[in-house]
């Protein structure tokens, strides 16, 4: 069975208290159950929820969507982004599944990550490690002003911005990238009768009666 | 919300709300203040091809399916836009809206906890295992024979699109609904209709149900000579994809045959495409499932061995599943065409048991020939004496040959015009006349009734009189019963197994 994972990396830390992460928890909430009316999605896609701030962790391991439950998220601490991308190697190293011989790899991990600072800690690092992975799509989301998303666009090509203070926009991101892993997740004869001891016999070829 | 007023391009008049409701792929789509219609607008700039495409759909082809003869009955079988507009530099079309009985009554279980209430019965959710078996509300399911239904239903308004020259070229569960509560199915988004050699195909299709040479060839140029595009021929694989999924809830192509273990994409143009190679393949058994790599929910249904194709479908739609699925899969002009689907599925539903055990999921199952019948869904063994009619024809006066056509009588069962008579076809050309019963069988005091009720020519050979209209006549081993003296009219032969 050939999954899509897909990897949360969501930034925790004390900046993100109040409204930008109760935004994001209402994304999670929005994206999964857009998701949950996708019969495609629901075969396939798997979520894990990886959150940072003074450390990285997985608050939710690869999970079948109908069975995924959204995490507590607590704003806290300072902002390793390095960490966090080598936490995320690590996940994806040991949960995306290679093919073998007789079984079918999973398709190639979706990550969203979404952050509203600079990191302090050593980012390149993290990146280094995470380039050992093989990575479908990353998606990198940053706010729109207080941030250098040159950073971002070195981990990679695609990032949006936005006003973490503004609850649609985020409500349209999170229902852009339910959108995205929708359409990635589309992506003996018997002929005769045979005459045996447990079967019925066959019927005469031909009848002949008189009418 | 404000409504806009405006004429198609016919002059009809047109209203809609302006505000968006939905969205697919290509369009958006709008309620009009009347329920019969929705109004569906182009969000991108559609070329010149496309507007005169939509004119051919609306006019030319439209006519050559609704308004013929008997066109009334394809009314509800295809959801086909009537008009062609423009709006705002916007090209849109007008739909019929889809039958309340296409969305969901009950949605999915625990009080609906996916939220599908009301959403759109898209054939997915009830050709995937997983969903049938742990999301759908069960009173949403239907049994065995409804799916047989649809499939029929299906088989027939793709024959009758192709019959007018026209390929679909994206069926796939997401453009036909169904509703296997009552047994119906609709084709929608028919916009996208190729006509060979005059409008090309604008999409390739749906994973699924791409055809290996679509699919081995998409990485050519759109215009390169030996691209194959969608056609009449890619939408016989989609049909038999669809038709195998709807009765046995798995892909007949994904195995564990891995191409490229490198590179999932590749893979799967491969397994889909060149290297395609069916799951229940008789002698090459490299693309079995691996049970050891399934979803404990894909189960009973992906294990082949368990739920063979061969033994589940029987005599009739067997043969074309290989057709479709072995010879066919690679030799496009091999597989069984709409036409061929269409009579098997009517002639495997003569075959169909019901089962006895009132908690069996499918509720029906073929009868395989055997001595001593088991469903094989729930196990449950048949008791009881089986009667089975051998449908025998006239090759010339008093000469009866064997059709290679059985029915299985079961209790309050039917006989229909269509079995007294070869000429006639269970098909949407019946007249009134023959959609009527013409008389029944009943289990009576320890013995199987045929009660005539309309048959004029009714005659049992046992012993050798008439059975009028009103009068019944025993079924017995080896009993000849001529059901019709007309041309075409069939001699059946009993058959009676004793159950276990």
């Amino acid at each position: 069975m050939r999954r899509l994972p897909v990897y949360l990396v969501l930034d925790s830390s004390g900046s993100m208290s109040g409204e930008p992460l109760e935004a994001v928890k209402n994304g999670i909430q929005i994206l999964v159950s857009s998701l949950r009316q996708d019969p495609y999605a629901l075969e396939t896609a798997f979520l894990s929820v990886i959150s940072f701030e003074s450390q990285a962790q997985q608050l939710v391991p690869l999970t079948e969507l109908s069975q995924f439950q959204a995490p507590p998220l607590v704003a806290n601490g300072v902002t390793s982004l390095g960490a966090a991308l080598s936490l995320l190697a690590d996940c994806i190293q040991r949960e995306v599944k290679t093919a073998t011989q007789d079984r079918k790899g999973d398709w190639k991990p979706l990550v969203f990550l979404m952050t509203d600072g600079m990191p302090t800690d050593d980012w390149e690092h993290g990146l280094a490690r995470l380039k050992t992975q093989k990575i479908g799509m990353m998606v990198a989301c940053g706010p729109n002003h207080g941030m250098d998303t040159d950073l971002l666009k070195q981990i990679t090509p695609h990032v949006v911005t936005l006003d973490v203070t503004d609850s649609a926009a985020f409500k349209a991101f999170f229902k852009w990238v339910s959108a995205s892993i929708s359409t990635g997740s589309q992506k003996v004869d018997t002929g005769k009768e045979v005459m045996g001891l447990s079967e019925l016999p066959p019927p005469p070829p031909e009848i002949t009666i008189v009418v | 919300m404000k409504s806009v007023k405006l004429n198609a391009l016919d002059g009809t008049p047109i209203e809609f709300i302006n505000q968006v409701v939905g969205q697919g792929s290509l369009k958006d789509c709008y309620f009009s203040p009347d329920p019969s219609y929705v109004v569906l607008f182009y969000r991108e700039k559609q070329d010149h091809d496309t507007f005169e495409r939509l004119k051919k759909i609306t006019g030319t082809y439209r006519q050559g399916i609704f308004t013929q003869a008997g066109g009334d009955y394809w009314q509800d079988k295809f959801c086909w836009p009537s008009h062609v507009l423009q709006h705002e530099g916007r090209l849109g079309l007008v739909c019929p809206s889809y039958d309340p009985r296409y969305l969901f009554t009950w949605g999915s279980v625990n009080q609906d906890m996916f939220k599908l209430k009301g959403r759109e019965k898209e054939g997915k959710w009830f050709a995937s295992a997983r969903h049938r078996a742990r999301l759908l509300d069960p009173r949403e399911k239907g049994d065995w024979l409804k799916y047989f239904r649809i499939c029929i239903l299906l088989s027939r308004s793709v024959r009758r699109m192709h019959a007018i020259g026209l390929a679909h070229s994206d069926l796939s569960y997401k453009n036909v609904l169904i509703d296997p509560v009552t047994g119906s199915a609709v084709i929608v988004d028919v916009d996208g209709l190729v006509v060979p050699n005059l409008y090309p195909p604008q999409v390739l299709g749906t994973p699924d149900f791409i055809a290996p040479e679509v699919m081995a060839s998409n990485h050519l140029a759109f215009h390169d000579p030996t691209r194959k595009l969608p056609s009449r021929q890619s939408d016989q694989h989609a049909l038999a994809v669809l038709i195998y999924m709807y009765l046995l809830y798995r892909h007949p192509l994904r195995g564990r045959k891995v191409h490229d273990p490198d590179n999932p994409e590749l893979d799967e143009k491969l397994a889909m495409g060149d290297k395609a190679l069916f799951i229940e393949h008789n002698s090459d058994l490299s693309n079995r499932p691996n049970l050891n790599d399934v979803h404990p929910a894909e189960l009973p249904w992906i294990d082949v061995s368990r739920l063979p194709a061969a033994k589940l479908l029987g005599p009739y739609l067997y043969p074309l599943v290989e057709r479709a699925f072995v010879v066919g899969l690679h030799q496009p002009e091999l597989r069984p065409s709409a036409d061929e689907w269409e009579h098997a599925l009517v002639k495997t539903v003569d075959l169909l048991q019901p089962c006895p055990n009132p908690d069996c999921e499918q509720k029906w199952f073929v009868f395989d020939n055997t001595l001593k019948p088991v469903c094989p869904f729930c196990q449950n063994p048949f008791k009881g004496l089986l009667p089975v009619l051998n449908f025998y024809y006239a090759r010339k006066p008093g000469i009866y040959s064997q059709e290679n056509y059985r029915l299985m009588v079961y209790h309050n069962q039917y006989l229909y015009p269509w079995h007294v008579n070869r000429q006639i076809f269970a098909n949407e050309k019946l007249s009134p006349d023959q959609i009527k019963p013409v008389g029944y069988f009943v289990w009576h005091q320890g013995a199987w009734w045929l009660v005539n009720q309309t048959l004029p020519d009714l005659w049992d050979k046992e012993s050798d009189c008439a059975i009028p209209p009103g009068q019944r006549v025993m079924l017995k081993e080896g009993g000849k019963l001529l059901l019709s003296r007309e041309e075409g009219g069939r001699l059946a032969m009993v058959q009676l197994v004793q159950g276990n």
